[in-house]
């Protein structure tokens, strides 16, 4: 039985959080304040994932982000809603 | 740094390795179209059990089985279940057992009935890199150099051999020090010297060499779900160069030479 090396991970157990949310605010250097639709949360601070077309995301856009296991006060654009 | 073993030791792990094996002849002959793998699973168990031996991957880690089988893309670790081998399946089968404390460790893929030409090459070709691996097996030559040489084999013929899952020293327990890559440059790791005990054992894919792990936390595929086979044997390095566990001791009449 061979000896499993490094850390191969099953598909779909990945760590992350995924929720709906509403841009609030552009800042600087193509960050987002972004309101979390789950309400209790208040906004994250989240960077854009991969499409640049996130990039010019304004204030009012709905959008699906991403929340890192370890800090739950930023996350990422994934996509549009 | 592997413990070396003396000469007492290495009968006892020559033992288990020999159960291993003759299990997996049984094991070969009975993987006919239409039987389950968790019938194989049986097979295996019992046979070890009567030889003596205790399963050795049984509750290793909480794996659930006596044997792992890895059907076409699986890899390794596959969990014995209602699944039903067919006509033209390769099924790699892996096996381990416990003889008074000491591992024995090894595995071969087999074709259910006849395979296509490209699996039967893969299979070929995967077992003279595992020989191509134990020829390094002499003092002074480098763990380095069993992977180089297995790796140079197996893309020669244009397969990719697979990274995250490595081979083994064995002894008193499954999985000891130090790791053997199937890949790497020669001339590096740990210097071989007589005594040490490896499981040696080459994964190749007949496409990309990236691993899926299935939900069930063992079951290993290729991720472009390309055939893959895999063989494994337990060899101990000796004076005069490797002896192969569970076949006789090829060095007749130097016993006596540490081994």
């Amino acid at each position: 039985m061979p000896e499993a090396v490094g850390r191969p991970q099953a598909e779909g157990t990945s760590e992350a959080l995924v929720v709906d949310g509403t841009v609030r605010e552009a800042l600087p250097n193509a960050l987002f304040r972004v309101e979390l639709a789950s309400g209790s949360k208040g906004a994250v601070i989240a960077h854009v994932a991969g499409d640049s077309s996130l990039l010019r995301l304004r204030p009012g856009d709905q959008v699906v982000v991403e929340l890192a296991a370890y800090d739950t006060g930023r996350g990422r654009v994934v996509r549009r809603r | 740094m592997s413990v070396q073993k003396s000469w007492s030791e290495l009968q006892t792990m020559a033992l288990a390795c020999r159960i291993v094996v003759e299990t997996l002849d049984l094991l070969e002959a009975a993987a006919q179209p239409g039987v389950t793998t968790k019938q194989l699973d049986r097979v295996a168990r019992e046979a070890i059990v009567k030889a003596g031996a205790r399963p050795a991957f049984l509750g290793y880690r909480d794996y659930p089985a006596t044997l792992c089988i890895s059907v076409n893309e699986e890899i390794v670790h596959g969990i014995p279940g209602p699944k039903k081998l067919r006509e033209g399946d390769i099924v790699g089968l892996d096996l381990g057992c416990i003889v008074d404390g000491f591992y024995g460790d090894a595995a071969r893929t087999v074709a259910v009935g006849r395979a296509s030409a490209e699996a039967e090459r893969l299979m070929q070709v995967t077992r003279e890199a595992l020989f191509a691996g134990i020829e390094m097996c002499h003092p002074g030559k480098r763990v380095g150099d069993i992977g180089h040489a297995v790796q140079t084999h197996a893309e020669s013929f244009g397969y990719s051999v697979v990274k995250d899952f490595v081979g083994h020293g064995i002894g008193t327990s499954l999985h000891e020090e130090p790791q053997v890559p199937n890949y790497g440059p020669a001339g590096r790791r740990e210097r071989l010297v007589p005594g040490m005990c490896l499981a040696i054992e080459p994964m190749v894919n007949v496409g990309r060499p990236e691993v899926e792990v299935l939900a069930d936390g063992w079951t290993a595929v290729t991720r472009d779900g390309s055939l893959s086979a895999h063989f494994e044997l337990s060899i101990a390095v000796t004076e005069f160069g490797p002896w192969i566990l569970s076949d006789p001791y090829p060095y007749a009449g130097e016993e006596a030479a540490n081994a």
